[in-house]
């Protein structure tokens, strides 16, 4: 049955401009920061590229009135061009993608926002932050990226894992590359894994003054950088984060069609979902429209929605706002919504007053890395060499 | 009432949507302002810790820090870092007696190849384990020794 229109830019090409006009706005500022950068053919294919992918994709979420369809394309090519990107990078400036240990005396590792949840008891306790990271200054600072933490966990809470992280596009590309997933049913009791991890990794953390998440189990070690293997226990290391990649990244999502990395081992996404609490974007069930179908909670890739989460109106807080259980309704029964409104009004507004700083987090993020990995793509085609 | 309340909630969804761009513009502003709280700042562990001592032997300056707890609670490990540095290069083999503590007695005996990374730590008491990590640091050479708290 068809979805009946419940957005008033849904199917309104006039009205889906209009609210695009602003999106096009932040989008240049954001992803040129002033005048683009067209002095040369890459750049300007580059730039180009990057602003009419990231228009056609807002415009298409207004117009279609599906949000998780386009939100992932985006947010997949946000983990490739990062991956590519920042190993490109670090094999320039490093040799390899390996970190030595002279870079971590010297203090010199990229702060990771993962990292956060392994700092805060430590810094409680010790007055300090225990990771070998620059404070201020340098790529990914501990300063610069606690306060990109802070500003997404209010504004957005858990959506940053759908809209801003750049690992979580890993498993959520993966998550969809079977039509129809072999495992069918996962036990949502899953979902609170992460908190578990989260509870143990920070306890851990604080003791031993490591942060261990990184040091063991990270998977997008993968794809970004880890340690080079000089010792058995380093070895030791690289095979359970390789096996976790494998296993959590690439062989459950596909099997299972949910984000398992995401939803059983990161540590910030737990974290996250605590802030879900306090941002003003939630997603509600209006359970008059709904008919039980339970199409949401097959959709839903975090293991968020249960029957008994359906009665209660509201997805766990585990909830990512990525909008699958949303495009997934027949019925229009579910929507994002603005804590302390009605529930059953004003869909369009709520969706708009969230897909405005949603959206923005991805084009931050994936405006400037997808401009560096077009043209190093390129510069592949022109020289056959990556790392020119 | 129920209209009442949602205007504090949509102008919430209003803040929630400034958040967002105010806190990448201002990213070097907020992080500056973060960075001179007390807790911002990286763990001895890491850093390497305080600086003891620093003294010249020969040409080479020796710069000893102070030890730093390895762990948060009752262990006895504890890290200290030694740095080598000289003006111009380093030489090629940095053969050195450390006395970590002032004591007057040498604690441990280190033998660096400075082309090949290659690091001899030899304990002269027993509070002396090994060696964690050796390695060139910009224009210095760095250790970190593994010690048990006295
Ligand atoms: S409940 Fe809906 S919006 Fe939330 S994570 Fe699941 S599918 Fe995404």
């Amino acid at each position: 049955m068809k979805k009946p229109r419940v957005y008033a830019t849904e199917g309104s090409i006039w009205k889906s401009i209009l609210l695009t006009f602003p999106m096009i706005l932040l989008i240049l500022l954001f992803t040129a920061g002033g005048p683009p950068d067209l002095s040369t053919p890459e750049k300007s294919i580059a730039f180009l590229t990057t602003f009419f992918f990231l228009i056609t994709l807002f415009f298409l979420i207004l117009y279609t009135g599906k949000t998780d369809r386009y939100r992932a394309i985006g947010f997949v090519t946000l983990a490739l061009f990062f991956a590519l990107t920042f190993i490109v990078n670090l094999i320039k400036a490093r040799g390899s993608m390996t970190f030595s240990q002279e870079n971590l005396l010297a203090c010199e590792i990229p702060f990771c926002h993962i990292v956060t949840t392994m700092i805060i008891i430590p810094a409680v306790i010790t007055n300090s932050i225990i990771f070998p990271g620059s404070i201020i200054g340098g790529f990914a600072s501990i300063a610069s990226m606690l306060v990109i933490v802070i500003g997404v966990s209010l504004a957005l809470g858990r959506g940053f894992c759908s809209w801003g992280c750049f690992y979580g596009g890993w498993d959520d590309g993966t998550s969809r590359l079977a039509h129809k997933p072999r495992i069918k049913k996962v036990n949502p009791v899953f979902r609170w894994f992460s908190f578990a991890v989260l509870l143990v990794i920070a306890l851990i953390s604080a003791m031993t003054l490591n942060p261990a998440y990184c040091d063991w189990l990270c998977p997008f070690k993968t794809v970004t950088e880890f340690e080079k293997v000089t010792s058995f226990s380093i070895l030791m290391k690289t095979i359970v984060f390789l096996s976790l990649f494998v296993a959590l990244v690439i062989i459950l999502p596909v099997l299972t069609g949910k984000r398992f990395q995401c939803t059983t081992l990161c540590p910030m996404g737990a974290l996250l979902s605590l802030t879900n609490k306090i941002n003003a974007f939630d997603v509600r069930i209006n359970k008059e429209n709904c008919s039980s179908c339970e199409k949401c909670v097959k959709a839903c890739p975090t293991l968020s929605l249960t029957a008994e989460d359906m009665t209660a109106g509201r997805p766990s807080i585990t909830c990512m706002k990525c909008g699958k259980c949303i495009d997934a309704c027949t019925k229009s029964a579910i929507h994002y919504h603005i804590k302390g409104t009605p529930n059953n009004k004003n869909y369009s507004w709520a969706r708009n007053l969230f897909l405005y700083p949603a959206f923005l987090l991805l084009v931050v993020f994936l405006g400037g890395t997808m401009q560096s990995g077009i043209i190093l793509l390129i510069n592949l085609i022109k020289t056959g060499n990556l790392i020119y | 009432m129920k209209k009442l309340l949602a205007i504090p909630a949509y102008l919430w969804a209003v803040v929630c949507l400034l958040i967002i761009p105010v806190t990448f513009i201002r990213n070097d502003t907020f992080a500056e302002q973060l960075a001179t709280l007390s807790f911002m700042k990286v763990h001895p562990v890491y850093s390497g810790g305080e600086l003891n001592r620093k003294y010249q032997q020969d040409s080479l300056t020796i710069s000893v820090n102070k030890p730093v707890s390895a762990t948060l609670l009752g262990s006895r490990k504890q890290q200290l870092q030694v740095t080598f540095s000289q003006k111009g290069h380093l030489p090629g083999i940095i053969d050195q007696t450390i006395d970590y503590d002032f004591d007057a007695n040498p604690d441990f005996k280190v033998t660096i190849n400075t082309a090949s990374g290659e690091t001899q730590l030899t304990p002269l008491v027993s509070d002396v384990r090994s060696c964690l990590a050796s390695s060139k640091v910009k224009e210095d050479w760095v250790i970190r020794v593994n010690l048990d708290k006295k």
